[in-house]
C-alpha cells in the first residue's frame, strides 16, 4: 500500500514548513543519551501517563504498535523518537496527535496532524528519522555492527511541539530495541578464496536457501540486509568488492572482477548448510552489474535475481569486470545549485558502452527489477525498460517482475529506516555530496512494499 | 538429502518478547496434509532441560498456525497459542520436583522451537528437525532500570520503568521460601510500575542476626519507595503471594505509615494472629504443622494448617477495616493454603463491615497455589524449603496444568488492569489489546 497518490510537492512543502518553524538552536548534543533540551518534570498530570510500544524488541522490518494512555480527552501531544547512530549523531522524528474521547492515542490508527510526517503512519517515527538540527551535513544511517540493536527512545510530550524547541514537558517514555539479527542467527566472517564477506546463517539444521548480497559503489561491507535475510530463514552472504582494507589494490578502485563474484557464488554452493540449487542474487545500485554478469555467465544458474536501481552495464569495466576509477569520466555528472552531484546520466542506456551491456535475454531465471522513480543516482527507469524489452523480445516476459515506485529514490533498503535524499560521497580533494533522490513518505512506502515483495519473491523461487 | 527439507519454514513473531507477550508460531511451505511435530526446548539456569511439543497436520496450503490450528496430542492439545511455553516440562529422566524460576532477569529465557517430520513423542535429541528458530523471552523491557536497595537495612531491588515518571509504586512480596525474587517486579516495571521486590524472610539483617524483621521493615520499604523522586508517593500498591498475602493484609489494614492505593493478594489467607509480629505469625502456622497431610506420592499438603477458618477475630486480619481496593486471586485446587475458604470468609467479613465494594475475587477451578505471570510451566508439586523448616520437602501446590495455565493468563491480565485502573487514573480504563 504505497502512497503514490500523495503529491510529492506537498510533502516537500510540509518538510520545509517544519524546518522553518524550529526557532531555537538544538541543545548540547554530544555525550547525551537523550538530548531533550530543557525539560520540565512538572506536567499538568498528577502522575505520568503511560506510553507503550509492542513489541518492545523488534526486528527492523517488524511493525511496532505505539500507544499512549491515561492522558486527557482531546489533548494535544507530540510523540518523539530519538536515537544515536553508531557515529554518535542524534537522529530524531516527531509527530503531532490529539487524544480521543478515551484519552489515548494509538499510532496504528490515529493520524498525525504535523511534524516529521502526517497521516496514519504506524512506523512514521522510524522512517521519518532525520539528523537533529545542527548535525553534520550529508549523513546516512547505516548500521555497521548488526549484533547489537538500535536503541530508540520514544517519548510523549505535552502539546504540539518539536524536539528542538526548549521548554518541553516530557510525560512518558519507552525504550525500544530494533534488531537486524534475530536470536540464533549466526554471523560468520568470510576471508577465504580471496573473498571478503560475511555469511549469515539462520538458526536450525539447514540446508537453507541462500542469497548473494551485493551493494553499491560506496563500498565497504554492509551486513544488515543479509542479517535480516537470515532472520527470515535464508542464508545470506554479503561481499565487499571495493573500499575494504582486506581487498587487494587501492580502496577507491574496484580491483576484483568477474572471478571474484563467481567465487562468492561458488562458496555458497559449496557450503554444507546451503542448498546449492536454491541460491539467488540481490544487487543494489552498482551491485546490479555483477548480479547480471553472474546470471549471464555460463556455469552459474542462480534461482532468482533481484535488481534494485541498477544498470545493465557500466562505462567503467574492462573485460574481466574490473573497474577503472569511477571519477575518471565525469562528463555525465550533473550538479545542482548546492554543488551536489547526480550520477544519473552516467547510466543512461545510451551512455553505456554497448560491450558492457549484458545479454539479459540469456537469463534463465526469474528477475525482479525495482525502480525508484525519483532515483537521481542511476537511470533506473530507463535500464528497467531495456531489461524488460530484452526479455520480452526473447519471449521471457513471464520471468520479469517490475516494481516501480513514484517518489522513491535510489537507496531502496529494508523498511522503516530513513531515506537519505543526499549524502556525503567523498571528502578529498574536497567534500562532494551525491544525490540519491527520494522523498520521505513515498520512499518509506516503497521500502515497505518492496521488502515484502522481495521476501515473497524469495519464498516463491527459493523455497518452493 | 531430502528435497523437502529446506522448504519448510518456521517463524515465531515476535522473536524477542516479554514473558507475558503472546507469540505467533507459523509453519509454512510444508506438504499439505503432512504430519508435523512442533517442539520447544529450554535449558534453564540450573542446567535442566525442559520440553513441550504438539502434533499437527498441515492444512491444504501447507501451513500450520499454532494460534488457530489444534494440536492433536502432545504436552498440550487443542488450539493453544502459547502451549509450547506453558506446557514445558522437564525432559524424561530429569530429577523430580523441579520448578522453573528465573534468578537473573537481566538475560532472557531462550527457547528453541523446532518442527519435525511426523508425530514424534520422544528421542528428539536424536532427530534432525526440518527447521528451527530461537526465541527470547524477557522479564525486563529495554530501558527498565534495576536498582539494588540496601537503604534502611532493606534487602530489596527496585525496578524503574523508562521515562521521566513519576510512576505509581508497587511493593512486591513472595512467600515462605524467602529469597529475593525479582521476576514479577521486573515485569511489572516493564508495564509502567516502579516495583520493589522485597526479601523479608532471608534479608541480610535476618541472616546476620538470626532475627526476623518486623513491621518497620515494610514501612521502611514503603517510605523508600514513596520518597523516590520518580515515584508518585500517593499511588503505591502492594502485591503478595502466599505468605506475602499475610504481610500485605497486615500492612494494608494495620500500618499507620503504609497507605495503599490498592492491594493484590494471591493464594493466601487473612488468618493470622492480629497482634503478631512476622515471627509470631510464622510461629502460628508452625504450631499447626501437625495438620500436614501427605498424598499417595508422599507430597506434603499444608492447606489444613489454617483450617478451619477461625471465628475468633483476633486470629484474622480485620478486612472490614480495609480502605483500598483489594483483588484476591484464588486457585480452587490450592493444596498449600486454604485460599478459597479464606476468600469466602473475607467476602463475608467485608459484607458485614460494608466495604465489600472494595473487593474483587478471581477464583479459578483446578488452578493451584503458584499463580504466577503467564506462559511459564506449571508445577503441581516441587521440592521446597521454607525458612522455618530447614529441610527440603516435596510440596504439593495443586492445579491441573491446562486450567492452571489459563488461570495464570487470565489473572495476570486482570491484575494489570486492576493496578492500572487504581494507580494510573480513574479515567476510562481502556482496552489493553496486547494482553
Amino acid at each position: 500500500m504505497f502512497r503514490a497518490h500523495m503529491s510529492v510537492t506537498r510533502i516537500w512543502q510540509l518538510i520545509e514548513k517544519r524546518m522553518m518553524s524550529c526557532i531555537s538552536v538544538h541543545g548540547k548534543l554530544p555525550g547525551l543519551q537523550r538530548a531533550v533540551g530543557e525539560v520540565r518534570r512538572k506536567s499538568s498530570f498528577r502522575q505520568s501517563p503511560l506510553l507503550t510500544a509492542t513489541p518492545v524488541r523488534a526486528l527492523i522490518d517488524e511493525q511496532i504498535s505505539i500507544k499512549g494512555r491515561f492522558l486527557s480527552q482531546n489533548y494535544p501531544v507530540t510523540v518523539c523518537a530519538q536515537m544515536h547512530s553508531e557515529e554518535g549523531d542524534l537522529w530524531e522524528a516527531f509527530a503531532h496527535y490529539t487524544t480521543n474521547a478515551s484519552s489515548s492515542i494509538n499510532l496504528t490508527s490515529d493520524h498525525s496532524v504535523g511534524g516529521s510526517y502526517v497521516g496514519c503512519e504506524p512506523m512514521g517515527l522510524f522512517w521519518a528519522l532525520e539528523p537533529a538540527l545542527g548535525s553534520r551535513e550529508g549523513l546516512r544511517l547505516r548500521k555497521r555492527n548488526v549484533e547489537t540493536p538500535y536503541m530508540v527512545n520514544i517519548s510523549l510530550l505535552e502539546g504540539h511541539t518539536s524536539p528542538s524547541e526548549g521548554q518541553r514537558t516530557e510525560l512518558a517514555a519507552v525504550t525500544t530495541e530494533r534488531w537486524y539479527m534475530a536470536p540464533g542467527v549466526r554471523r560468520i566472517e568470510i576471508r577465504q578464496n580471496n573473498i571478503v564477506g560475511t555469511l549469515f546463517l539462520p538458526p536450525g539444521p539447514g540446508p537453507f536457501p541462500a542469497m548473494l548480497d551485493l551493494w553499491g559503489m560506496v563500498g565497504g561491507l554492509l551486513e544488515y540486509r543479509s542479517a535480516l535475510f537470515a532472520s527470515r530463514g535464508f542464508a545470506s552472504l554479503s561481499v565487499a568488492y571495493m573500499g575494504h582494507k582486506d581487498l587487494p589494490g587501492p580502496q577507491h578502485i574496484m580491483s576484483v572482477g568477474d572471478s571474484y563474484f563467481k567465487s562468492a557464488f561458488q562458496l555458497l554452493q559449496d557450503h554444507c548448510q546451503v542448498d546449492a540449487d536454491r541460491i539467488g542474487v540481490i544487487g543494489l545500485s552498482y551491485g546490479v552489474v555483477p548480479t547480471l554478469r553472474i546470471a549471464t555467465t555460463i556455469g552459474f544458474k542462480p534461482s532468482c535475481l533481484i535488481c534494485i536501481n541498477g544498470a545493465v552495464g557500466s562505462p567503467l569495466l574492462d573485460e574481466d569486470g574490473k573497474s577503472k576509477m569511477f571519477e575518471s569520466d565525469q562528463k555525465h555528472w550533473e550538479f545542482d545549485d548546492r554543488g551536489y552531484v547526480s550520477f544519473r546520466n552516467v547510466s543512461l542506456p545510451d551512455n553505456l558502452p554497448p560491450e558492457s551491456k549484458r545479454k539479459v535475454e540469456n537469463i534463465t531465471c526469474p528477475l525482479m527489477y525495482i525502480v525508484g522513480e525519483d532515483d537521481l543516482c542511476t537511470a533506473s527507469t530507463e535500464n528497467a525498460d531495456v531489461i524488460e524489452e530484452a526479455l520480452r523480445s526473447a519471449g521471457k516476459s513471464h520471468q520479469f517482475t517490475r516494481l516501480s515506485y513514484p517518489g522513491a529514490g535510489h537507496l531502496i533498503e529494508p523498511p522503516y529506516t530513513p531515506c537519505s535524499r543526499a549524502s556525503l560521497w567523498k571528502t578529498k580533494p574536497e567534500k562532494l555530496f551525491t544525490l540519491w533522490g527520494g522523498h520521505p513518505a513515498p520512499h518509506a512506502a516503497a521500502q515497505e512494499d518492496a521488502w515484502k515483495r522481495i521476501l515473497e519473491f524469495m519464498e516463491t523461487h527459493l523455497r518452493r | 538429502m531430502d528435497r523437502k527439507q529446506c522448504c519448510v519454514k518456521l517463524s515465531v513473531q515476535p522473536s524477542r518478547g516479554l514473558m507475558d507477550e503472546k507469540f505467533i508460531v507459523l509453519v509454512q511451505n510444508a506438504l499439505p496434509g503432512s504430519q508435523l511435530t512442533i517442539r520447544a526446548l529450554h535449558q534453564c539456569e540450573d542446567g535442566h532441560s525442559w520440553e513441550a511439543f504438539g502434533h499437527y497436520t498441515a492444512d491444504t496450503t501447507g501451513t500450520i498456525d499454532v494460534s488457530e490450528d489444534p494440536s492433536i496430542r502432545g504436552t498440550y492439545s487443542g488450539v493453544e497459542q502459547m502451549g509450547l511455553l506453558w506446557s514445558l516440562r522437564p525432559i524424561p529422566g530429569s530429577k523430580p520436583g523441579l520448578r522453573m524460576r528465573k534468578k537473573n532477569i537481566q538475560t532472557p529465557m531462550e527457547v528453541t522451537i523446532s518442527v519435525y517430520q511426523g508425530h514424534q513423542t520422544e528421542g528428539f535429541a536424536d532427530l534432525v528437525p526440518l527447521s528451527g528458530v530461537v526465541v527470547e523471552r524477557w522479564y525486563m523491557a529495554p530501558g527498565v532500570r534495576r536498582i539494588p536497595v540496601t537503604e534502611g537495612g532493606l534487602t530489596a531491588t527496585l525496578f524503574l520503568p523508562s521515562g521521566p515518571g513519576p510512576f505509581p509504586g508497587l511493593l512486591d512480596l513472595w512467600g515462605g521460601g524467602g529469597q529475593l525474587v525479582e521476576y514479577r517486579a521486573a515485569l511489572l516495571a516493564s508495564h509502567g510500575f516502579a516495583s520493589m521486590a522485597i526479601d523479608y524472610l532471608t534479608s541480610k539483617f535476618t541472616m546476620e542476626t538470626g532475627k526476623m524483621v518486623d513491621n518497620q521493615y515494610f514501612e521502611t520499604a514503603y517510605r523508600v519507595l514513596q520518597q523516590h523522586p520518580q515515584v508518585c508517593g500517593s499511588k503505591i500498591a502492594m502485591i503478595g503471594l502466599s505468605f506475602g498475602t499475610s504481610m500485605t493484609l497486615k500492612m494494608a489494614i494495620y500500618s499507620e505509615v503504609i497507605k495503599l492505593s490498592a492491594a493484590v493478594c494471591i493464594s493466601g489467607s487473612h488468618v493470622q494472629p492480629v497482634e503478631g509480629s512476622v515471627e509470631e505469625i510464622m510461629g502460628f502456622f508452625q504450631k499447626n504443622a501437625g495438620k500436614t497431610r501427605f498424598n499417595e506420592k508422599n507430597e506434603a499438603i499444608w492447606r489444613d494448617l489454617l483450617l478451619p477458618i477461625p471465628t475468633d477475630p483476633s486470629l484474622k486480619a480485620d478486612v472490614g477495616r480495609l480502605q483500598c481496593p483489594l483483588l484476591l486471586v484464588v486457585g480452587e485446587d490450592d493444596q498449600n493454603w486454604p485460599a478459597q475458604e479464606s476468600a469466602l470468609d473475607i467476602k463475608e467479613m467485608m459484607a458485614r463491615a460494608g466495604n465489600s465494594h472494595l473487593l474483587t475475587v478471581l477464583s479459578y477451578p483446578n488452578a493451584g497455589h503458584l499463580i504466577e505471570p503467564p506462559y511459564t510451566p506449571h508445577a503441581r508439586s516441587s521440592t521446597f524449603k521454607t525458612v522455618e523448616i530447614q529441610e527440603k520437602v516435596m510440596c504439593l501446590w495443586g492445579g491441573q496444568t491446562v486450567e492452571h495455565s489459563r488461570a495464570q493468563e487470565d489473572a495476570w491480565k486482570k491484575i494489570l488492569f486492576f493496578l492500572r485502573e487504581n494507580l494510573y487514573g480513574d479515567r476510562n480504563p481502556t482496552l489493553f489489546s496486547h494482553l
